[in-house]
């Protein structure tokens, strides 16, 4: 295997996560009152593991993403809560101690990649400036070199001529590779991808799953993988995040969630997973996705939850332990529920 | 396949201004109560072929017939009946609904296009809403003040108020939750019995169509590859394409994980589509006959069709 | 009930701003003068009396009298009628006809849509002024020629917006939707696409009428639009320019009620398109 320039080949031998997210709450201002987009989510991102974060629309998993690039939108009124990253807490940094944090150490690609190119510069600009944030006094020609060996490295053909073309003049499928490029050339330490292939076509979806796959044999960083297809988070992900209306209701590696799931909310949504070999009717949760402006006061699955008692409706169960690698926010997690 | 199917299109062609050939000589029967699902990728015409069949866009050459009867004549002769016959629900359920117009008016209007006493036609919709699970107030609110899944529900009302045959529902659980699709997937499966209703259903969710269709065709690049008895095309797909299509949808099961087919490339532009078989650019097992003659759809075992020189299975 | 309600809404919403509740007063007040101008006017607005001719305000004459006597209150009240009735149907005019023309181009093809363009392009190319007076010279001064020659000069701009808007709904789902259910093109315009485009149009029109305003006092005051003694703004600022060197009074009164008419109808005109279309504030 060829070696990609200036990559790392270090492994970590702390056991220390990369990331730790503690007691993070995030409110935002909106016409109806204040919304509570996350609410106290504490997580660990471990290093070198993929991590899939899943839920539904309004379970807070994009607000998440911003949060660890302290990219929040406008309207949003409250943070508290720690984000520890190598043992540097994120929320404490300056903004331009930050932005270095972005550039360097944290990358992201994002689910429409033409949002995050700029449309007046060529492919190869992009490339050469995302080496330069790293060290400014590069040579051109240098970098240059180092980008087209990276697009071929992410599958992109004919990677020379690419580097004069427009973002406009390439497919979706091409853009997102060139957007894997761009965080590759970074170098980070932490790559957060929200939903990146949900605008591709399936066949382009699968080349996309597989240059994943094959990254994380060379890839020393970690990866977190945003996504509501729980399929894809099933075949490429070493650990699962469930959220739910702001919550992490559910974590552990994917294929112990997935045989075993211990909160109601992970059971009832892997069981509307559409199983293609059975019949009768298909299966759903009743009632609606909890509304954020609500203020609690119990489990925020309580109202779906078909396994309700009295001390669901006490409070919102904080995550607990289930063994050694799994938590999950429910009192009822130890029993057997039907 | 007995008696006359319900919708019949032979040889239908759309070429757009500017030489995209949007559909290629597409001939599809759907017999009356099948449910037929549509699948492909972008650029593979499956939209083309919806608007076709409800008359949005003319083909430039083919022919559509309903119940027997040509479109365009019908058309020619300004009858909307027609309209009443097919409805489609479309993708954007939210974006369907006359932003300006409450719940309740939008309801009405079929009934009012088509000229229908309202008196009676309210107390059908009253019963539609009931039958819908939607709430009885939400004939006063505005698409804006609506869920996702109730603008869904309010588009379903609108196509059934007319009393259709056929519903072609473009893509019906995108942007749906997980947690509520399988809900609207039933509706859809009971309204089907219910209305006795003929179904094209058009999705890229391979599981969706697997588990509600009866028959599968596939689409790539404005023609059809494959027709088959959905369960003989998922157990044993004949072209490659379908193949590596199938291949790509992802299991929660590690034991049902089938090996992913990649396929190389990009999907090529319709203006200027590859010579011979058009899949044989990402075809792995592209011969030389696949790159200069065209295949042409052919029986391929009891009520299948596959347009490959070489199919994968299916042809003893 | 329905339509009263967002109007409601949106007016309690121009009022909010400082400039948007100033401007609603002063909307308020020159309609209501215009509506009610008889009951208003405290004199008859011809009556001559040429013994108080350039009269001082007074609690008789509270805005004093003009170079024959008249009441200037009275006339700046009854002047009212004419600017609103001039501006309120030149731009009623101009909004239907351009709204038609506009929704005419946008479902016409690219080439059978160009008459009506080049149309749009030669009004406006056009210089009002030159164009009321070659029409004048014509016809003679008269107020509905005012109207007409206005109406005419606004039309592109309401057919170039309402053109633009129906491009952009033009293949909207919802307008697909209503053809898939058999609905009629002119159903589709009507009940559908109208209401939709509605909101930007409103707020034009009201962003023109001190426009109006301004060009058919400009008109009046050349002696080619509203005929004299007809109390205009136009007029009333010719009248006391004409006198200027015995009193000011006159001059200084209408041209102060134009300029707070043409400020109010701006400020409103503004706060009523931030009001229906925030995106639109921002872009400004």
């Amino acid at each position: 295997m060829r070696s990609i320039p200036g990559w790392h080949g270090r492994i970590e031998m702390t056991l220390s996560p990369l990331m730790q997210i503690e007691n993070l709450s995030v409110d935002a201002a909106t016409e109806r009152g204040t919304a509570h987009l996350l609410r106290h989510v504490t997580l660990d991102i471990a290093r070198a593991r993929i991590l899939g974060v899943v839920g539904e629309s309004g379970s807070g998993k994009s607000t998440l993403a911003s949060c660890l690039l302290r990219l929040l939108p406008s309207n949003v009124t409250r943070v508290e809560g720690r984000l520890i990253f190598d043992g540097v807490d994120l929320m404490t940094l300056d903004a331009d101690t930050m932005n270095a944090y972005r550039g360097r150490r944290i990358a992201m690609i994002f689910q429409d990649p033409m949002t995050a190119l700029n449309p007046l510069f060529t492919i190869g600009t992009h490339l050469v400036d995302v080496q330069r944030r790293r060290d400014s006094g590069i040579d051109r020609e240098l970098a240059l070199a180092t980008a087209e060996a990276m697009l071929t490295t992410v599958g992109v053909p004919d990677a020379r001529l690419r580097l004069g073309a427009y973002p406009h003049q390439l497919s979706g499928g091409m853009r997102q590779r060139v957007m894997i490029a761009m965080a590759l050339l970074v170098e980070p330490d932490l790559l957060l991808a929200d939903e990146p292939t949900t605008a591709l076509d399936a066949t382009i979806e699968a080349q996309i799953v597989q240059l994943f796959e094959e990254l994380r044999q060379r890839f020393s960083g970690s990866i977190v993988l945003i996504s509501h297809h729980l399929g894809l988070v099933a075949e490429l992900c070493d650990d699962l995040c469930v959220m739910y209306g702001g919550t992490v209701v559910e974590t552990g590696p994917v294929a112990d969630v997935v045989a075993d799931p211990r909160h109601p909310y992970t059971k009832a949504l892997l069981a509307c997973e559409i199983d293609p070999d059975g019949d009768g009717p298909l299966l759903s949760i009743k009632g609606d996705v909890p509304d954020p402006v609500n203020e609690g006061g119990q489990c925020v699955f309580a109202p779906r939850c078909g396994h309700v008692i009295a001390g669901c409706l006490s409070g919102q169960p904080p995550l607990r332990a289930i063994g050694e690698v799994r938590q999950a926010a429910c009192i009822r997690a130890l029993e057997t529920l039907p | 396949m007995t008696g006359q199917p319900l919708i019949a299109m032979t040889g239908i062609s759309v070429v757009y201004p500017g030489g995209v050939r949007a559909l290629d000589d597409v001939t599809l029967e759907i017999a009356r109560g099948s449910v037929v699902g549509l699948v492909g990728e972008s650029g593979s015409g499956k939209t083309t072929c919806c608007r076709v069949l409800t008359n949005l866009v003319e083909p430039t050459s083919g022919t559509v017939m309903i119940d027997g009867a040509p479109l365009a004549e019908i058309v020619g002769r300004g009858d909307l009946g027609f309209r009443r016959r097919i409805q489609m629900l479309l993708q954007d359920a939210v974006a369907s609904l006359s932003p300006r117009l409450a719940v309740s008016t939008l309801v009405e209007e079929p009934l009012r296009i088509h000229g229908e006493p309202l008196t009676e036609g309210r107390s059908r919709i009253t019963e539609l809403f009931r039958r819908l699970g939607l709430p009885a107030d939400i004939g006063s609110k505005y698409p804006h003040q609506i869920s996702g899944g109730q603008a869904r529900r309010v588009a379903i009302a609108r196509a059934l108020v007319l009393r259709p045959e056929v519903i072609i529902a473009d893509e019906p659980t995108a942007g749906l939750d997980v947690s509520v699709q399988g809900d609207l997937l039933n509706l859809l499966q009971e309204l089907r019995k219910e209305f006795a209703l003929t179904f094209l259903i058009v999705s890229h969710n391979l599981s969706v169509v697997r588990r509600i269709t009866e028959r599968t065709v596939v689409m790539y690049l404005g023609q059809i590859i494959e027709e088959a008895p959905t369960s003989q095309l998922f157990a044993a797909p004949a072209h490659p394409y379908t193949a590596a299509l199938l291949s790509t949808n992802p299991s929660l099961d590690p034991r049902k994980r089938q090996a992913r087919i990649v396929l190389k490339g990009e999907i090529p532009s319709v203006v200027n589509p590859p010579s011979g078989c058009r899949f044989h650019t990402r075809c792995a097992h592209v011969r030389e006959r696949c790159r200069t003659d065209v295949p042409q759809l052919r029986l391929a075992g009891e009520g299948r069709q596959v347009r490959c020189h070489f199919p994968l299975a299916g042809i003893t | 009930m329905n339509v009263l309600r967002a109007t409601w809404k949106i007016l309690t919403q121009v009022a909010r701003s400082f400039g948007g509740g100033l401007g609603l007063i002063i909307v308020l007040t020159v309609l209501c003068s215009a509506a009610f101008a008889p009951l208003i006017a405290t004199h008859d607005p011809d009556r001559i009396d040429v013994l108080h001719r350039f009269a001082a305000p007074t609690l008789e004459h509270i805005m004093g009298t003009d170079h024959l006597g008249r009441d200037m209150f009275s006339r700046l009240v009854h002047g009212s009628t004419v600017a609103m009735t001039v501006a309120l149907c030149a731009i009623l005019f101009a909004l239907m006809s351009g709204t038609i023309l506009g929704i005419l181009a946008a479902f016409l093809s690219t080439r059978a849509e160009r008459p009506i363009l080049v149309l749009f392009d030669v009004i406006s190319s056009f210089p009002s002024l030159v164009l009321a007076l070659a029409i004048v010279g014509v016809f003679g001064a008269s107020t509905s020629l005012v109207i007409i020659v206005v109406g005419i000069t606004l039309l592109p701009h309401f057919g170039r917006v309402a053109r633009a808007q129906v491009l952009t709904l033009k293949h909207a789902p919802f307008l697909e939707a209503e053809r898939l259910l058999g609905a009629s093109t002119m159903r589709i315009i009507f009940v559908h696409l109208l209401p939709n485009i509605a909101g930007p149009l409103v707020v034009l029109a009201s962003m023109d009428i001190p426009l109006v305003i301004t060009i058919e006092a400009g008109l009046s005051f050349l002696g080619l639009g509203v005929r004299p003694p007809l109390a205009s703004w136009g007029t009333l600022i010719q009248d006391g320019y004409q006198f200027l060197s015995q009193s000011a009074v006159p001059v200084t009164v209408a041209s102060v009620a134009l300029g707070i008419a043409t400020l109010g109808f701006t400020l409103f005109g503004e706060a009523l398109r931030d009001a229906v279309d925030p995106r639109l504030a921002r872009a400004h």
